[in-house]
């Protein structure tokens, strides 16, 4: 009884300094900006005056800035998920592979990832404008010529092509993980059964490889929604509002155009969207694991 | 599985909360602050209060503007011999400075001295504003400036100082235009047309744009506004708030709807090669280095920098050719940005002493034109060496200067007039449904709740 007792004083004692941090930056703001977002505000005079759902209506009747950033963000999504994972995916088969450099490789492919997203941000503004720039003057190839970040239809490509190139590293990390935990035992089985190589890698290592792809696919769908920082550095959604996501469409309407409750109702309506979204790729894909 | 559930709604939730929690105000600072300023109203006259000017204190200024942050540290050196006791904690930002003043006033950590842009800003700041009318700096304050800086709900007061003046226009290099056979600018859409196509013959490139940024086109914008507003017979301010109420067109005014989008195509015609990609650092590189002829959007400030690139360029000034009457190509004048005094300071008459020193002191009014080489705000001070400045000031008494348009609208208005501006160049919509949009954000974002 007394060893129960001390059990949960001790949880207690060492959970709430962390659910109090917790509470003052995530639980407490989420509460207040669910407030805000029935009102209308302008993030600066002194009194927020209630409008009920007026926000919430305005915004499902049609904002079309709104939805436009919906669009470009699940698209930007969808590129970001299937790329980042297939190239890590095929990185990591490569990189388990024994040979001189692997480790050194791994180190290389990790490195974009350490850096902070808004630094590779500016570093691939000045790549896309000065350094392109250049590369066609000593190429002549068109490629480099075209306008990456002014030409609203490639603006897409060169966001999607940063975003991947930035937290490949991290995927290639999990997915190399997840091929080192395959038990040796069954693909010597599966060779001893004559299979291939291609067999192997089809029908062993990818059903085997199922948590990681989960946990990949989650990561990189959540991080996807989320994208915000390297488009502010990059283009800041432009040109015009072409590469205008999500997350940047809310912070716009809340501080660029002093619409606090609006943008506030935006993020609630987000927090939704994403929250059902991630909610029904994880089930499914937790469905299709294969356990051994 | 509880558990999981629970552990993915909240990793789900940060995606979102992250960024609608950032700048929840602090209720304490909204309650609070009603009581202060009832309090200073009752003691509204500051010389009344007891004179504690002597004891140590701190001022606090957080302004935008970093290029004279140089300039602004010898001011405060300066300052430091006149008033010893005064410490002033001076803090700069380019980047995002508005949002980071909204943080800190809903955080209750109000700066003594902040900034925002001039005319409709001033109101939206006001209620946190000392009215500065009736203090010494009244009487040296350009009336350009101090316009722009009155309450327009109120119709009137001095709710803010400028660090500068300034003028707008295309800025010329005389020398290409010299080798062009150009003699006089060509202030006519005509005849820009014409100098475009001379220009770019002779290997010239006659526009740099820096269409990278949204606040080239509201600098571009206000010139063929104004003229808009004139050939009208009305005030400008008055066409920007039919636009806001909804009342007005774009394509009832020709000066808009045909001349303000032909210079937009001529610019980007013989402009930059990637115009959306071009920045301020480029369009000042490609003028420097002689490559381009003219630049649009820009104004006063950027003079000094040109000039580093190349000290012996030979600056031309001059207005947008917004129609084919050569008088109506005039250069704008005034005041964009306003730096408030805080009304519920606890320091404010400290403030208010280092602001009015700023403006009446002898090494106030040098310091406009010596140290930080701007258009100065304030009357008889002391003649400048700039070309932009004295070209400015000769065209202004010339031909008059027009209105600056920019500060009938906030910066909410102007960031998405230059995303929809860049959408157009970048050709994802045409002209008439640019103009639709135009008409529908600009009421939606500025017109009265």
């Amino acid at each position: 009884m007394i060893q129960r007792q001390k059990k949960i004083v001790e949880t207690m004692v060492f959970s709430i300094p962390a659910i109090i941090l917790v509470s003052l930056t995530i639980y407490i703001p989420f509460l207040m900006s669910s407030y805000y977002s029935l009102t209308e505000w302008n993030g600066i005079s002194k009194q927020a005056v209630f409008i009920g759902f007026r926000n919430f209506t305005a915004l499902l009747q049609g904002k079309k800035e709104f939805l436009t950033s919906l669009w470009f963000t699940t698209k930007y999504t969808i590129g970001y998920v299937i790329l980042s994972n297939l190239i890590a995916l095929l990185l990591a088969v490569a990189l388990t592979k024994r040979f001189r450099l692997a480790n050194f490789f791994r180190g290389i492919f990790f490195v974009p990832y350490i850096m902070s997203m808004t630094i590779v941000g500016f570093i691939w503004k000045f790549i896309f404008t000065s350094g392109f720039e250049k590369l066609f003057e000593f190429t002549g190839w068109q490629l480099w010529n075209y306008s990456w970040l002014g030409s609203s239809h490639l603006v897409f490509y060169s966001v999607v092509f940063v975003g991947v190139w930035q937290s490949l590293g991290f995927y290639i990390v999990l997915y190399i993980a997840g091929l080192q935990a395959i038990p040796k035992d069954v693909l010597e089985a599966a060779t001893v059964d004559g299979a291939s190589s291609w067999q192997k890698f089809s029908r062993v290592t990818l059903p085997l490889l199922g948590p990681s792809f989960t946990t990949c696919i989650f990561m990189a769908l959540t991080n996807g929604l989320k994208v915000f920082d390297i488009i502010l550095a990059l283009t800041k959604g432009g040109p015009g509002t072409a590469s205008n996501s999500v997350t940047l469409q809310i912070y716009k309407e809340a501080f660029t155009n002093n619409n606090y409750g609006l943008g506030s109702a935006e993020s609630i309506i987000y927090f939704l969207f994403v929250l059902i979204l991630t909610q029904v790729v994880l089930s499914a894909f937790r469905r299709k694991e294969v356990d051994l | 599985m509880k558990k999981k559930w629970i552990s993915i709604l909240l990793s789900a939730s940060m995606a979102a909360l992250v960024l609608a929690g950032c700048g929840g105000a602090s209720k304490e600072a909204a309650e609070k602050a009603p009581v202060a300023s009832n309090q200073s109203q009752q003691k509204e006259t500051p010389a009344a209060k007891p004179n504690t000017s002597e004891e140590p204190c701190e001022i606090y200024m957080f302004i935008n503007s970093p290029e004279y942050a140089d300039a602004m540290t010898e001011l405060i050196e300066a300052y430091k011999e006149v008033a010893p006791h005064v410490t002033i904690n001076y803090e700069t930002t380019q980047n995002d400075y508005p949002t980071l003043l909204k943080a800190k006033i809903n955080s209750g950590d109000i700066p003594d001295i902040f900034a925002s842009t001039s005319g409709k800003e001033i109101d939206v700041y006001r209620e946190y504003s000392y009215d500065l009318t009736g203090q010494p700096l009244q009487g040296t304050i350009q009336e350009s400036v101090a316009d722009a800086m009155k309450s327009a709900e109120e119709g009137g007061g001095l709710y803010g100082i400028a660090i500068k003046g300034n003028y707008f226009g295309i800025v010329y290099n005389k020398d290409i235009f010299e080798e062009c056979g150009i003699t006089s600018f060509p202030s006519t859409i005509a005849e820009m047309k014409q100098a475009c196509e001379t220009i770019s013959a002779k290997g010239y490139k006659p526009f740099t744009t820096g269409f990278n940024e949204w606040w080239v086109f509201k600098h571009v914008w206000q010139h063929y506004l104004d003229a808009a507003a004139e050939n009208a017979g009305m005030d400008v301010s008055k066409l920007v708030q039919m636009f806001e109420k909804g009342e007005a067109k774009v394509s009832d005014y020709p000066e808009l709807y045909n001349n303000f989008f032909e210079f937009i195509d001529l610019a980007v015609k013989y402009g930059d090669d990637k115009p959306l990609e071009t920045a301020l650092d480029a369009e000042i590189s490609a003028f420097g280095t002689g490559k381009a002829a003219m630049v649009v959007g820009q104004g006063a400030w950027i003079e000094a920098d040109v000039l580093s690139v190349n000290p012996n360029i030979k600056i031309g000034f001059d207005g947008y050719p917004v129609t084919d009457k050569a008088e109506q190509c005039q250069v704008i004048s005034g005041s964009d940005q306003s730096l408030h005094v805080y009304k519920d300071s606890k320091v404010l008459q400290p403030t208010l002493d280092f602001v009015n020193w700023w403006y009446t002191s002898d090494y106030g009014k040098e310091w406009f034109t010596n140290v930080a080489g701007v258009v100065p705000p304030i009357k008889g001070a002391a003649a400048s060496n700039y070309a932009i400045i004295n070209q400015g000031d000769a065209l202004s008494s010339q031909k008059g200067a027009a209105a600056l348009a920019v500060c009938y609208s906030t910066d909410s208005w102007h960031e998405v007039f230059g995303a929809l501006i860049q959408d157009y160049i970048g050709g994802a919509v045409d002209k008439d449904a640019t103009c639709t949009a135009i008409e529908t954000r600009w009421k939606e974002i500025e017109g009265v709740q």
